[in-house]
């Protein structure tokens, strides 16, 4: 290697350098093309399957290509139930992915995931509220609505005592957020044990298990644009986030706006992470593991990995969902169980893989 | 050291010079008013920083020109690094001035008066350690274009040769490719050195560039840092622990103490045993480097360690001094074990007082007044029970010459040749003021004992004590 590189110093040098668009340009097409691919199957299988055929010309119908040669049945169910779970699926995972990628260059620690400061129980509680009060039956919006505030509240909370004494710190931010969280956990198991109403009871567990079946266009409507716009605003700050990333005395020297910088990127993932938990409740793992796998193939720059843990996200939720759908059909299996269930042991896998590299 | 902006200011001057024979006035304050002439990369004006209440840095001022290094020495908890980071912005003066290319720079509460992407184009910093990260070295070099990029702008081809240059000239490219987290502290402290060339600043701040490194890359980093400061015209502050280094490669040093300034001059001006003594609580002895000429700092010990081994344990050496002539010797044969006595010195004598202050045997005179009999008797007796006598190059009046008379008799003298006897910064020759009489007496003595150089003594006290 050493030899190679001073042998073709030139050619190196070019090669080296051309790889970020190059990266995410070739990332980008793969998993954009796997995710339609995807998407294909996902609108075809469940408890009544769509023939592929069907299933493409009614996707190529809908956005105007063609005429469909699906029954009107079949239309209407992949218009009206599996279009927009695929597509809030999707966003989802987008946005859980890219929110983990922030944290865990944000924190240093390949390890976060974007509930870490607090959010994604704070959510829950919002959650736990509405249902336990009934007020999630008045409007299918509260239910979202009580779950986004739930965790605008608790990230507020957590950054008032890491600003405490005028001084921010990260690590307090950190452990801030893990308070939080176990008492708001605490807050949640204690709501779930005083009910007497078993159906209650019932939705609770299945919020928190987290999935996609109460899944509609207006879903879509609202998550998606605050989620389009909090990636974007990430992405264009990437550059930043790299330099924060080596140090954060480096990055202010280098000309970076270290703490605008910073509570820019936190309050964006932040509510980026708030919203896709109020529309599909707490799926573990995608946001810790999808960043983490990007980053092992396509290298630690934040202008590659954040928009490719963006896709990669919504792929793996989108796949994950539709296994979640079909695995025990007719009965349905919680995404959320299902992500765990399959991050759980990589994440054990990462945590010896990284002490073996210590050792 | 030729400075074009220097020698641009001499040009300009002598081109007015001569225009103003002939024409009017008004050319010669254009011609100034055009090229305005910056002398100073940096000019720091009585700048003050707290940490937690506590004042870190107290009033210093410093200056460095263009092209010039300056070497910024002291012990720990001194202010260097303070002192560097509040240059390099990530600290905010308590009050003070730091203007940068005759750029004002955030200064004590008053707001930024360049931006942050200004000063980073004109300022580097290289900071003492490196935190663990997950780029490639090229990617991380690549990170200091970052205040030449626009937002959405990608690094170019120029951008990625001015990395790869810097990773040639830091010898990094090997692990162009490797992860930050896989190199060794030295091997990583190279890679931030490309880092801060890559970023092409005016200033260099450098807090021990060579703290990890081997002894071949701290030779081979500061040559680099000095080719690299001559050919931009840039200047650098850079934190040395290693005087010996740091008298190498600084033009300048500036002593920090307690968070002031104590001493600012040429590396011979700075680095004096005293100098040593008050800043880092060490005895030095300073002596040319054989190879640069530069001064190399040989350390002796502190007054407080208590090795049980020294040399000059059981062994008593008497100076024959006095203008302070014998005051460094004193400190540094004190920290070799020796029991030192001296004599005879006048009231008021620096000499006297530091015999004083170190609580030696000493025979002392009113000052400017001749040795009387009965001090001559005393003075005799100190030499006489002394194993080895140092005779000082002071100055020798009609009131001390019987000083160097004690001399006579002795047999183990050693003869100290005036500072400035082979170039060096000091008197090349004793002053007499006796008309020939002290002089003659030193040329016998001289001719029976030979002379050496101040700091060679205590290199042929070793020698002599090895023989025994």
């Amino acid at each position: 290697m050493a030899r190679e590189s001073t042998l073709n110093g030139h050619v190196q040098r070019v090669s080296t350098g051309s790889t970020v668009l190059r990266r995410l340009f070739v990332g980008s097409f793969l998993l954009i093309v796997a995710t339609v691919l995807v998407a294909v199957v996902a609108a075809s299988v469940g408890p009544f399957n769509v023939p592929f055929t069907h299933t493409v010309s009614a996707l190529m119908d809908l956005i105007g290509i063609g005429d469909s040669i699906a029954k009107p049945t079949e239309h209407a169910i992949i218009q009206t139930i599996r279009l927009p779970r695929i597509f809030l699926a999707f966003i989802v995972g987008a946005a859980l992915g890219i929110a983990g990628g922030i944290m865990q260059g944000l924190f240093r620690n390949s390890m976060a995931d974007p509930g870490i400061i607090g959010i994604s129980s704070g959510g829950a509680t919002g959650a736990v509220f509405a249902i336990a009060t009934g007020l999630s039956t008045v409007s299918t919006f509260f239910l979202p609505l009580f779950a986004f505030i739930g965790s605008a509240v608790s990230m507020a909370v957590v950054f008032l005592i890491a600003s405490v004494g005028g001084r921010f710190s990260m690590a307090t931010l950190l452990l801030g957020g893990i308070a939080v969280s176990s008492f708001l956990g605490a807050v949640t198991t204690a709501t779930i044990i005083l009910t007497d109403d078993l159906n209650v009871q019932r939705q609770i567990i299945f919020w928190i298990a987290g999935g996609f079946d109460t899944a509609r266009w207006e879903s879509v409507q609202i998550a998606a644009p605050i989620i389009v716009v909090g990636a974007l605003i990430t992405i264009f700050m990437s550059r930043d986030l790299n330099l924060l990333l080596v140090s954060e005395d480096e990055a202010e020297t280098l000309g970076v706006r270290v703490v605008l910088v910073r509570n820019i990127l936190l309050i964006s993932a932040s509510l980026i992470t708030g919203t896709a938990v109020a529309f599909s409740g707490i799926i573990a793992f995608v946001g810790l593991v999808v960043p983490h796998v990007v980053r092992l193939i396509v290298g630690a720059d934040h202008r590659v990995l954040l928009p490719l843990s963006a896709l990669g996200g919504g792929l793996f939720l989108l796949v994950a969902d539709t296994a979640a759908r079909v695995v025990l059909a007719p009965a349905e299996l919680r995404v959320g169980v299902l992500t765990a269930m399959i991050g759980a042991p990589f994440f054990i896998y990462l945590l010896v893989r990284s002490k073996a590299r210590l050792l | 050291m030729v400075n074009p902006e220097n020698e641009f200011r001499v040009t300009v001057f002598v081109l007015t010079g001569v225009l103003s024979f002939e024409s009017s006035i008004d050319s010669r304050s254009k011609m100034e008013c055009v090229m305005p002439v910056v002398q100073h990369v940096l000019e720091v004006d009585d700048l003050s920083t707290r940490l937690d209440g506590k004042l870190i840095v107290d009033s210093v001022s410093l200056s460095v020109e263009y092209g010039e290094v300056v070497g910024v020495v002291g012990a720990n908890g001194s202010g260097k690094t303070t002192l560097l980071r509040t240059l390099a912005g990530l600290l905010k003066a308590e009050s003070g001035e730091i203007v940068v290319g005759g750029v004002p720079f955030s200064s004590g509460k008053s707001s930024n008066v360049a931006s942050r992407r200004d000063r980073a184009r004109k300022v580097a910093y290289m900071p003492q350690s490196t935190e663990s990260h997950p780029f490639t070295v090229f990617e991380s070099v690549l990170m200091g274009r970052y205040p030449h990029l626009g937002r959405f702008a990608l690094e170019g081809s120029s951008d990625r040769e001015l990395a790869w240059d810097a990773m040639e000239r830091t010898s990094t490219v090997e692990f162009a490719n490797r992860n930050l987290d896989t190199l060794s502290g030295g091997e990583r402290q190279r890679v931030v050195l490309a880092r801060v060339l890559v970023q092409q600043a005016d200033l260099l701040l450098m807090d021990e560039p060579t703290a990890s490194l081997d002894l071949r890359h701290q030779i081979l980093t500061m040559d680099l840092v000095r080719e690299e400061l001559r050919e931009r015209d840039a200047g650098a502050i850079v934190i040395l622990h290693d005087l010996s280094l740091a008298a190498r490669y600084c033009d300048r040093l500036v002593v920090l103490y307690e968070g002031k300034k104590i001493a600012d001059g040429t590396p011979w001006e700075v680095l004096t045993p005293r100098n040593l003594r008050t800043a880092f609580g060490v005895e030095g002895l300073v002596e040319p480097d054989p190879v640069t000429g530069k001064p190399h700092v040989l350390l002796l010990g502190s007054e407080n360690s208590s090795s049980g081994d020294l040399i000059g344990v059981g062994r008593k050496v008497h100076l024959i001094c006095g203008a302070g002539s014998g005051r460094e010797l004193m400190h540094q044969l004190r920290v070799a074990g020796y029991e030192v006595s001296a004599g005879v010195l006048g009231t008021g004598d620096s000499d006297r007082e530091a015999a004083e202050r170190l609580g030696m045997e000493y025979v002392s005179a009113p000052p400017f007044s001749s040795i009387t009999d009965k001090q001559h008797e005393d003075h005799l007796e100190l030499v006489r029970a002394a194993d080895h006598v140092v005779l000082c190059p002071m100055a020798v009046g009609m009131n001390n010459v019987r000083n160097v008379s004690a001399a006579v008799g002795t047999t183990s003298l050693f003869i100290l040749e005036p500072p400035g006897a082979r170039g060096g910064p000091g008197d090349s020759e004793v002053a007499d003021y006796t008309d020939g009489l002290a002089s003659g007496l030193r040329r016998g003595l001289i001719e029976q004992f030979g002379d050496i150089l101040e700091s060679a003594l205590l290199f042929e006290l070793a020698r002599v004590a090895g023989r025994a």
